[in-house]
C-alpha cells in the first residue's frame, strides 16, 4: 500500500498528489512516470512525476480530474492509500548542455516538465518555457516555472491580455527568430495535437523537437503494445522506447490519436480531446 | 462428442464426458465452463486404466508424474494417497488438470488411446486436486531446516512461483519479485476465468507465501533494481522466470489502426483487469460487432472466446494453417467450435484498412496451402496468388504469440541471449551467467504451464546443489 501524503489543489480540476513509494523515489529521473492502481477495482493509471525526495521517499504527480478514475484520485485524502504505485517507468528525457532549450507545455505537462527544466539548467542550458493554458483561472505553476527558467512566455486564451491563446504564435516568433537567436532544441509536454502541430512549425527550421507520448497504456512494462506508435518506420511502444521521441520521426499522428481516444466520451472535459480531426468525435 | 466403440476383452474405450455450461448459456458469462467431474464420474474413468507395467504415460508427462499410481488411488478411493503421489512431482496439479494439452502429453501415450479413447488423465488430476482444495486440507510440507541462504525469484507465472515453493521447502530464504499487481504471470494476466479460475491460482500464491516466500509486487527487475545489484546485496543466487511477454505482430501495412489490439492488451484487460465486469471495475475494453483473431494457439482461443464473451456478434479464428496444425489445445478448440467461432484455415492477412478516421473496417487477405514440411514438422504455409480477399471486421485481435521479455536481458550485460531474445542455458537452467539460473518462457520462448514448472523444479535443485556445496 502506498499512502498519500499530500494532496493540493492547484486550479480548478487541477491536482498535485505526494505518495510514499520509496522504491519509485529512489530511482527516478526527470521525464519519467509511474503506474498507479486505486483499489481493487482500479485501472492502472499513468502518471508524469513532477517531483521526488529521495531521502523522505516521496514522489509527487500533477494530474487533471478528466474522467472517473482521475474523479475519484481526486477524492483521496492524506492519509488514504494507493493500492499500487509501481515506477520509475519509460527512459528519462534525454539531457545534456544544447545551449538554448525551449520548453512547451500546457495541462499536467506544466508540472511534469519541472523536473526536466532544472536538470537542464544544472547542465548549463539557457530554458525558455512557453506556458499554455485554456483561460486565466486554470493558469498554475507560473511561478515555480519562472523561479526556474530564464523565460517565461504566456500563452493564454480568455482576454486577460496575454500574448496568445495557444504556443503556436510565440513558438513561430522563436523559430523565425532562429537565424539571429538560436534554438538548439525543443521539448514538448502537452496535448497531442499541440505536440504536433508544434513540430510542423519547427521541422523546416529543421530545430531539433522532442515530444513526450503519452497514448493508452495499460501494464507500462512493454508487454501490451498498447502504447504502440511509428517512429522512423519502426513501430516503437511508448512506456519503454519513450516517453520521449524525436517529434520529426513521429509517423501516422493520426493512427496515434485516433488510438489515444479509444476511451473518450462525452465525459471527458479535456479540451485536446475535442479536436475535429479526432476519430471519436 | 465421442465415437461409441465396442468393448473388447472388459475393456471400455469410451471416456466419461465432461460436464460443461452449455454453449448459449457460456457464451454469455465468465464463468468456468468445464465444470469437472462428480466421484462417481471419476470412479467409473479411473476404472477404465488398465494399470500398464511400462506405464507409458508416465512418459509423456514433462514432470512424470506417477500417472497409474495417482489413478490406482482413485480406485481404491483413497484421495489422500492419491494427492500424496501427484504432489511427488507436481505442485500445481489443479492448473495442471485444466491447461496441459494432455492430448499431445501424457494422453497421447495412453495405451487405451491406440484402440479408442485414452484416459482422461487431465480431467482425473484436477478431479484430486479439486477434491483437495474442497476439503480445506493445508498440510505444511516438511520443511527443511534453514540454510541461511537467499534466493531471488524474478517473475511468478507458474515456473517462478514453483521454483519459490521448492527453495522455501530447501530451508532457503525466498523473495519473489513481480512487475504486475497480482501475482501468478499468464495464468491471471493471459489465461481467462472461464478456463482457469483465478482463484485456484490465489490458492497456490497463497500457498507460496504461507511457506514464508515474500512476494514483492510492483517491483521491475531490470528497473527497480538489476540482477547484479539483487547479486550484489545479500542474494546468493537468482532464478528468472520472466517469461514471454513480448507481443508479436504481423508487420503488414496498417496493423496500429485503432481497434487492432495484441493479444496480450486484449487478455490483460479482459482477465487481469477484469474488463469484463466494467464499469463495476474501471478498466474498459472496447469490441466491436465483428472480430477477427489472427493465430491458431492457446492465445487465439483465449481471445476468441473472451470476445464471444464480451459481446461480438461474430467472432472469426484467422489462421494460416489448417486445422489439424493447429497448436491449441483440442479440447478448447472443440470448445470454441461450439461457442459458434467461425474458423477460416488456410487464411492469412496482408493487411489492414482504415475507415477513413484511423480505425480498422477491413482486412486483407490471401488464401494459403500446404506445402513441404518446415523446420518444426508442420507443413509449410504458402500463399496461393490471386486468391486475395478482403474480410469486413471492426476489431482485430493479433494473437501470433510472444517473444521473450527483454528487460532482464537488456539490463543485464553478461547474460548470454540467443538470437531469438532467450536466456540461454544447461540442461540444469544454469545460464552464462554466475549464480543466476532461469527457465520457462524466458528460456524456451514459449512452451506450456507444466514445462516451465518441470524447469523450474530442476533450476530449484540446481540451485539448492551450489548453496549448500
Ligand atoms: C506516460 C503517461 C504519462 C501521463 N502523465 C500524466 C500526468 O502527469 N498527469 C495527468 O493528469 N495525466 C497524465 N497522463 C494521462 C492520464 O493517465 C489520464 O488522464 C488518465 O488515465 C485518465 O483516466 P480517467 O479514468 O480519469 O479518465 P477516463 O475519461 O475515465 O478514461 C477512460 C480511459 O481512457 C484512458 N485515458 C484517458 N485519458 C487519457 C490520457 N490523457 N492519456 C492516456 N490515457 C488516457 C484511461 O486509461 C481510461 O482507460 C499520462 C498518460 C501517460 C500514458
Ligand atoms: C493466453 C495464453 C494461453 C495459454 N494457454 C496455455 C494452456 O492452455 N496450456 C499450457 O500449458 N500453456 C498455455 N500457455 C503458455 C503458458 O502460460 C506459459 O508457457 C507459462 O505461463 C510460462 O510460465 P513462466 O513461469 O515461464 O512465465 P509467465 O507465466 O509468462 O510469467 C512470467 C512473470 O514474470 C513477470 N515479469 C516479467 N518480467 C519481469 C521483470 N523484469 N521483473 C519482475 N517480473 C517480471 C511477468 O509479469 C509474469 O508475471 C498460454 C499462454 C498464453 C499467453
Ligand atoms: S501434468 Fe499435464 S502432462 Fe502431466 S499428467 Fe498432468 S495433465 Fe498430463
Ligand atoms: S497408459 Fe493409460 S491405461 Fe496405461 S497406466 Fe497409463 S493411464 Fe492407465
Ligand atoms: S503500455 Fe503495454 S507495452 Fe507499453
Amino acid at each position: 500500500m502506498f499512502p498519500i501524503i499530500e494532496r493540493e489543489e492547484l486550479a480548478p480540476s487541477v491536482h498535485r498528489i505526494r505518495v510514499e513509494a520509496p522504491l519509485v523515489a529512489s530511482g527516478v529521473q526527470p521525464g519519467q512516470f509511474a503506474i498507479l492502481i486505486i483499489d481493487e477495482k482500479g485501472e492502472r493509471l499513468p502518471f508524469t512525476l513532477s517531483d521526488w525526495d529521495r531521502e523522505k521517499g516521496t514522489v509527487d504527480f500533477v494530474f487533471i480530474a478528466i474522467g472517473k478514475s482521475t474523479g475519484q484520485l481526486a477524492s483521496m485524502n492524506p492519509g488514504d492509500k494507493l493500492d499500487h504505485f509501481v515506477g520509475p517507468l519509460g527512459r528519462p528525457t534525454h539531457i545534456e548542455k544544447f545551449g538554448n532549450v525551449t520548453c512547451i507545455v500546457s495541462g499536467y505537462g506544466i508540472a511534469a516538465m519541472k523536473p526536466v527544466i532544472k536538470a537542464l539548467k544544472e547542465k548549463g542550458n539557457s530554458v525558455t518555457t512557453i506556458l499554455q493554458s485554456p483561460d486565466p483561472e486554470r493558469i498554475f505553476g507560473r511561478e515555480e516555472l519562472e523561479e526556474i527558467s530564464d523565460r517565461v512566455i504566456l500563452a493564454t486564451g480568455g482576454d486577460a491580455g496575454f500574448t496568445d491563446p495557444t504556443s503556436l504564435k510565440p513558438l513561430q516568433a522563436l523559430v523565425e527568430n532562429h537565424k539571429e537567436q538560436p534554438v538548439d532544441r525543443i521539448l514538448i509536454m502537452s496535448s497531442f495535437c499541440l505536440m504536433r502541430l508544434c513540430c510542423e512549425i519547427t521541422r523546416p527550421a529543421k530545430i531539433p523537437t522532442f515530444v513526450h507520448l503519452a497514448p493508452l497504456m495499460v501494464d507500462g512494462t512493454g508487454m501490451c503494445g498498447a502504447c504502440r506508435c511509428v517512429v522512423e518506420g519502426e513501430t516503437r511502444f511508448a512506456c519503454v522506447d519513450g516517453p520521449e521521441f524525436d517529434g520529426h520521426l513521429v509517423e501516422s499522428w493520426d493512427v496515434l490519436m485516433a488510438r489515444r481516444c479509444t476511451y473518450a466520451d462525452e465525459l471527458i472535459g479535456q479540451q485536446s480531446f475535442q479536436c475535429a480531426t479526432c476519430s471519436q468525435w | 462428442m465421442e465415437e461409441q466403440k465396442k468393448p473388447k476383452k472388459g475393456l471400455n474405450l469410451n471416456r466419461v464426458d465432461m460436464p460443461k455450461q452449455e454453449p448459449a448459456v457460456r457464451r454469455n458469462n465468465f464463468n468456468e465452463v468445464a465444470r469437472g467431474y462428480t466421484w462417481d464420474m471419476a470412479l467409473e474413468e479411473a476404472g477404465r486404466c488398465i494399470q500398464c507395467k511400462k506405464r507409458p504415460c508416465v512418459e509423456g508427462c514433462p514432470v512424470n508424474i506417477d500417472i497409474p499410481e495417482f489413478i490406482k488411488a482413485i480406485q481404491e478411493e483413497d484421495l489422500s494417497e492419491s494427492v500424496r503421489v501427484m504432489e511427488r512431482k507436481t505442485s500445481l496439479p489443479g492448473i495442471c488438470g485444466r491447461v496441459c494439452p494432455q492430448e499431445s502429453q501424457c494422453e497421447e501415450l495412453c495405451t487405451l488411446g491406440k484402440k479408442g479413447a485414452p484416459i482422461a488423465i487431465g480431467r482425473l488430476e484436477r478431479y484430486v486436486a479439486d477434491w483437495k482444495r474442497e476439503q480445506g486440507i493445508a498440510d505444511m510440507p516438511e520443511m527443511a531446516p534453514s540454510t541461511g541462504k537467499k534466493v531471488a525469484v524474478v517473475g511468478s507465472g507458474p515456473g517462478g512461483l514453483t521454483a519459490a515453493s521448492e527453495l522455501a521447502k530447501l530451508g532457503h530464504t525466498v523473495v519473489l519479485f513481480e512487475a504486475l499487481q497480482v501475482a501468478g504471470g499468464v495464468l491471471v494476466y493471459g489465461i481467462p476465468e472461464f478456463r482457469l479460475p483465478k482463484e485456484i491460482v490465489q490458492g497456490e500464491v497463497d500457498f507460496v507465501k504461507s511457506l514464508g516466500v515474500e512476494v514483492h509486487l510492483d517491483t521491475v527487475i531490470g528497473i527497480n533494481m538489476t540482477l547484479d545489484e539483487l547479486l550484489n546485496s545479500d542474494y546468493d543466487a537468482i532464478y528468472v522466470g520472466t517469461g514471454a511477454g513480448l507481443p508479436m505482430f504481423l508487420r503488414v501495412p496498417g496493423e496500429n489502426l485503432n481497434m487492432i489490439y495484441s493479444a496480450n492488451e486484449f487478455l490483460t484487460r479482459a482477465n487481469l483487469m477484469k474488463a469484463y465486469l466494467y464499469p463495476d471495475y474501471a478498466t474498459p475494453l472496447k469490441m466491436g460487432r465483428r472480430v477477427a483473431v489472427i493465430g491458431g494457439g492457446n492465445v487465439a482461443m483465449d481471445a476468441a472466446r473472451c470476445s464471444v464473451r464480451l459481446g461480438a456478434e461474430e467472432v472469426y479464428v484467422v489462421y494460416r494453417r489448417s486445422r489439424a496444425e493447429m497448436p491449441a489445445r483440442l479440447e478448447e478448440v472443440e470448445n470454441a467450435e461450439e461457442e459458434e467461432i467461425q474458423f477460416h484455415f488456410l487464411t492469412n492477412p496482408t493487411g489492414f484498412l482504415s475507415d477513413g478516421r484511423s480505425n480498422v473496417c477491413a482486412m486483407e487477405c490471401i488464401r494459403m496451402e500446404l506445402g513441404e514440411p518446415d523446420a518444426s514438422g508442420r507443413r509449410r504455409p504458402v500463399p496461393i496468388e490471386g486468391s486475395d480477399f478482403v474480410m469486413d471486421v471492426d476489431t482485430v485481435v493479433v494473437a501470433l504469440g510472444n517473444a521473450p521479455n527483454p528487460l532482464v536481458p537488456n539490463t543485464t550485460p553478461d547474460l548470454e541471449i540467443s538470437r531469438w531474445g532467450t536466456i540461454v542455458c544447461d540442461e540444469k537452467g544454469k545460464t552464462s551467467k554466475a549464480r543466476v539460473w532461469a527457465g520457462g518462457d524466458i528460456v524456451s520462448g514459449g512452451a506450456t504451464v507444466i514445462s516451465a514448472m518441470g524447469e523450474a523444479k530442476i533450476a530449484a535443485h540446481a540451485i539448492h546443489e551450489y548453496l549448500i556445496t
